[in-house]
């Protein structure tokens, strides 16, 4: 696998049940990019998002198809515990959702539980703050309610939990959608600050969110992947219609 | 038409306000009826001393110590069954037709009546165990009774626990059983205490389950273990209206110790309703 490819989707097929969500995907993540996937309401991109961290396997009746690569081996692979798989490929979901716990310990449930983590959690709280431009909103209310803080500062807290674990991978499934423009504009620098050290796969119907933060864009439709480009082709010069259709809004 | 619909909705409003009037009356009126007969035996003495002259006199000491043991063994023994089993059932095992069936089994061990409870500890923890009438045959069989409430109770509690707490927690790369221990339970615990609250009443309040199992008739020596047989206040008091030596003679200790197992059954309560006060507060969401 090139060096520069960090997920490699070969041949995917999702199920709940009987329905097919997603079609033969075949795709690559390119590590330390944003990398966005936009198409209408139902067309499978949190399934897709759900599929890289096996969250899905928590629904009764799903079944995958296909290979998914992470590191050279097939995450769905029997051998391979899902637990493993979730500490390296955060998420960060739509509605923020912190722990009912002090700030504090939503940073430092994971890495606390987490028995490869060695070192202070002082710190490790401190730098995942830092890195979600949290830090100096609540360095001193620490031990405060998570649950105090406004819906933009429960966000970012949400990625600094993510981020404490130290992943290879961010997923964000429509981050900022539940967020006032203000948040928004600050979760968007941060995700641009992130992607130096961390790859970022975000779901987005946002398009100008989408042109503005991603260097990749898939389009997906009713479970199928249209087009997969760089951001800067799909938006000014995409090669499917359907696509160009979709981003210029004429239909939904 | 206007007119029509108000005097509907007042009609209503006074229909249910008259039912709740109805329980409250009632509620008060037992309260105060016991009250009235049996707080002139209320004393110090009765609370803290043994009975003596045949039960005529003195005071239901080993009683309220027995009944405290008894409620205590079965929250011990219920409770922590009662959520293992309700964890099992949300949060662990594939909805399916066996899951259903276990569920009916445990709504029909609610509606089984306690006496049958008594049989079952008198056969199996008395017997066949050879614990023989003590406080651990009791404990058990009162902890069984209660069982259903309690993962009846569980069960709700659990799954209120906002689904999206499981996620964030499992999404961190946490295990399964963590998650459930380190944030759905203590989250669902308030819930669990108070549904469990119904269940600790009742295993202070039954006569039946501790007949066979547990009660004595009447030992002054207070027990020094687990299988010593223990005095109990409903047990008790059945005893000083039924076959005591002389009923009529023992008609104020009777209500006497009605008002101390109401006063016993209402602290218990309130103590659990302290607890779960005391752990709600920084639990919003
Ligand atoms: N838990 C589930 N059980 C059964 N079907 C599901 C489940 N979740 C999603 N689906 C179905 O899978 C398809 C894809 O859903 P998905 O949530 O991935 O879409 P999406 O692109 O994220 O949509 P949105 O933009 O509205 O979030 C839909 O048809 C949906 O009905
Ligand atoms: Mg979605």
């Amino acid at each position: 696998m090139d060096s520069n490819i960090i997920i490699k989707l070969n041949n995917v097929n999702f199920y709940y049940g009987n329905n097919r969500a997603l079609t033969d995907i075949s795709m690559t993540f390119r590590k330390n990019k944003v990398t966005a996937l936009i198409g209408p309401s139902g067309c499978g991109k949190s399934t897709l998002l759900r599929l890289l961290n096996r969250m899905n396997d928590l629904i009764d009746g799903t079944r995958v198809e296909g290979e998914i690569l992470f590191e050279e081996k097939n995450i769905y692979d029997p051998e391979i515990d899902p637990v493993e798989i979730r500490k390296k490929v955060g998420m960060v979901f739509q509605k923020p959702n912190p722990f009912p716990k002090t700030i504090y310990n939503n940073i430092a449930y994971g890495p606390k539980l987490a028995s490869n983590n060695t070192g202070d959690i002082n710190t490790l709280v401190e730098q995942s703050l830092k890195q979600a431009v949290l830090w100096d909103e609540v360095k001193d209310i620490l031990n405060q309610s998570a649950m105090k803080l406004s819906g933009g500062q429960q966000q970012r807290l949400c990625i600094a939990r993510a981020l404490a674990m130290k992943p290879d991978i961010l997923l964000m499934d429509e981050p900022t959608s539940a967020l006032d423009p203000i948040s928004t504009a600050k979760i968007e620098e941060l995700i641009e600050e992130l992607k130096k050290n961390y790859t970022i796969i975000i779901v987005t119907h946002n398009m100008q969110q989408a042109a503005r933060i991603s260097d990749e864009t898939a389009f997906f439709y009713l479970g199928n992947l249209v087009e997969y480009n760089k951001t800067e082709k799909i938006f000014t010069n995409p090669d499917v219609k359907h696509t160009e259709d979709y981003i210029t809004g004429r239909f939904g | 038409m206007m007119r029509w619909r108000y005097l509907k909705q007042s009609a209503f409003f006074a229909l249910v306000r008259a039912s709740a009037l109805i329980i409250t009356l009632t509620l008060g009126g037992i309260i105060l009826y016991i009250l009235m007969h049996g707080y002139s035996v209320i004393s110090w003495e009765f609370i803290t001393k043994p009975p003596t002259d045949s039960m005529t006199q003195g005071g239901i000491m080993p009683a309220i110590l027995g009944t405290i043991y008894l409620t205590l063994g079965a929250i011990a023994i219920g409770l922590p069954l009662g959520v293992a089993s309700a964890i099992y059932l949300t949060e662990y095992a594939i909805q399916g037709r066996m899951i259903r069936l276990i569920r009916v089994g445990i709504n029909c061990l609610a509606g089984v009546p306690s006496v049958v409870f008594g049989l079952f500890g008198l056969a199996f923890f008395v017997i066949i165990f050879k614990f023989g009438s003590s406080i651990l045959a009791g404990s058990l069989t009162l902890g069984f009774l209660i069982l259903p409430t309690i993962i009846g109770a569980s069960e709700e509690a659990l799954k209120s626990v906002p689904q999206t707490f499981r996620e964030a927690s499992l999404a961190l790369g946490v295990s399964k059983w963590q998650t459930t221990y380190r944030i759905v339970l203590p989250n669902a615990l308030p819930g669990i205490l108070t549904g469990s609250i119904l269940g600790i009443g009742r295993a202070a309040g039954e006569t039946a389950p501790i007949m066979f199992t547990a009660a004595a008739f009447f030992t002054s020596k207070l027990p020094s273990s687990i299988f010593d047989e223990v005095m109990a206040l409903p047990y008790h008091i059945y005893v000083l209206a039924t076959a005591g030596t002389n009923i009529e003679a023992t008609r104020p200790i009777q209500y006497g110790t009605v008002l101390v197992l109401v006063a016993v059954v209402l602290g218990i309560n309130l103590v659990a309703i302290l607890i779960r006060g005391y752990m709600r507060r920084n639990k919003r969401w």
